[in-house]
């Protein structure tokens, strides 16, 4: 067996990382932005309870919070199949990450920008969506590519609950061969391809809506 | 009846009172300028006007109604008032064109096209129409200030609100922004102007509200107060005049 055939073994699993990552992301960005425009719009008494949502949440280990969720819910009676377990808790803890990410990026929209808008008679929900998350959006960038890293580097967990993604395929190959440094040195170049695919993709969204200037004043 | 009147009004962050009881009128198509020293409540005034700041108590009569009722239309009263500040204040993520056609889309309703042909309309009034798809990192201070006037003008606003248009600018761009207002003064555009630049002032107003710790100190011409023997205004002007 050949390095390229390692690879291509192991790359039968890569659609599943990808898809979990995806999966994950999405539910992290969701949760993160709402929790984030919760805490914009929202009182003190909101913001309290989302900022304890948030301190649980991001000192929670990720194995613990998943296994809660895959083996501790069967116990009263609700099965969560494993995709969903990884997002209920991969994708919430790295929101719980995403919505510090997105409050600081919220508190760089200049107050004054939002004062003028809210001048000239647009509502707090208007200024937020014309003008808060439009710049807000562009802030936070760099720190939501780390929280996507994070994501991508924990979804080998997922093979705890049973699904196929390529540390699984690895650990898998690696007990019939018994070539353990070829197959895991493949597998950290699947990792750091995905990785690269990923983060092409970001910046493509961001060369898209880049301004010129824009978070250098 | 004069556009604007200000009844006895009065403003407390806290136990802190920053307006105590103020009380003025802006006719339409005058030109009045706030001076007084810092902290005196001259923002703050401003902002109470188009209610950005909830007034504690007192009347402010626009157009004919009083805004400091219960129910008033907030954003009705926020669409007829143009309200420039001192930091000019334009959205960062949106081009020259699409700052001064926003709120004509948004607020205003018009269709995409029309929002457009007006805000190039003001943006050639400010001579910035050459600059509509710049952003605002691209400019300076003086070509800001003019597209802050030109978002606020497009909503063909029955008052302009100037929040210190000048403090942010160097000498150059300072004669720019005073030509500028001057040209709208002479064109009977209605402005309450709140600076603390005295060469503003001469230029643009006709009278001034002259604030001290949040009661108006006196309400006359310009030349009118430089003459005054008052100590509070000559220590305020520190011989300028």
């Amino acid at each position: 067996m050949t390095f390229v055939d390692i690879l291509l073994t192991l790359l039968r699993g890569a659609g599943y990382t990808f898809l979990i990552t995806v999966c994950c992301a999405a539910t992290a960005l969701v949760a993160g932005l709402g929790i984030a425009i919760a805490r914009e719009l929202g009182g003190a008494w909101l913001s309290a309870v989302l900022s304890a949502w948030v301190y649980v949440f991001r000192g929670v280990p990720m194995l613990v919070l998943l296994f809660i969720v895959f083996f501790g819910l069967p116990g009263i009676g609700i099965d969560v199949p494993p995709l969903l377990a990884m997002m209920l808790s991969l994708g919430l803890i790295s929101g719980a990450y995403l919505a510090e990410v997105f409050r600081g990026a919220f508190a760089e929209v200049n107050p004054n920008e939002v004062l003028a808008a809210q001048s000239m008679g647009f509502t707090r929900l208007e200024t937020l969506r014309l003008v808060k998350v439009p710049q807000m959006a562009r802030f936070a960038v760099p720190g939501m590519v780390n929280e996507l890293t994070t994501i991508l580097k924990f979804s080998p967990f997922a093979y705890t609950v049973g699904i196929p993604e390529i540390t699984k395929q690895a650990m898998a190959l690696t007990a019939t061969t018994m070539r353990g440094i070829e197959i895991y040195a493949a597998l950290g170049l699947i990792y750091f391809a995905i990785y690269r695919l990923l983060l092409g993709g970001v910046r493509l969204i961001d060369k898209r809506y880049s301004i010129p200037g824009f978070a250098q004043e | 009846m004069a556009l604007l009147e200000v009844r006895n009004l009065v403003k407390c962050h806290g136990d802190k009172t920053v307006l105590d009881g103020v009380s003025f009128e802006l006719e339409e198509g005058e030109a009045k300028v706030i001076m007084g020293p810092s902290g005196c409540g001259k923002s703050t005034l401003l902002r109470c006007l188009n209610l950005l700041n909830e007034p504690t108590s007192g009347e402010i009569w626009f157009d004919g109604e009083d805004v400091t009722r219960p129910g008033v239309d907030v954003r009705a009263l926020r669409s007829r008032i143009g309200f420039v500040f001192q930091n000019f204040a334009l959205y960062r993520h949106m081009s020259v064109l699409d700052n001064v056609a926003l709120a004509l889309r948004r607020l205003k309703k018009l269709p995409t096209r029309e929002a457009e042909e007006r805000a190039l309309e003001e943006l050639h009034r400010m001579e910035m129409a050459d600059k509509r798809d710049a952003y605002p990192a691209a400019l300076s201070g003086g070509q800001s200030q003019r597209v802050a006037i030109a978002r606020a003008l497009a909503m063909d606003p029955k008052v302009l609100f100037f929040d210190e248009p000048t403090s942010a600018l160097d000498p150059i761009m300072v004669r720019e922004v005073v030509t500028l207002i001057n040209r709208l003064y002479l064109d009977n555009v209605t402005i309450l102007c709140v600076t603390h630049d005295l060469s503003l002032a001469r230029h643009i107003s006709d009278r001034v509200v002259f604030l001290d710790r949040g009661k108006v100190h006196a309400e006359d011409r310009i030349e009118h107060l430089l003459e005054r023997n008052d100590e509070v205004i000559d220590e305020f002007f520190g011989g300028e005049g």
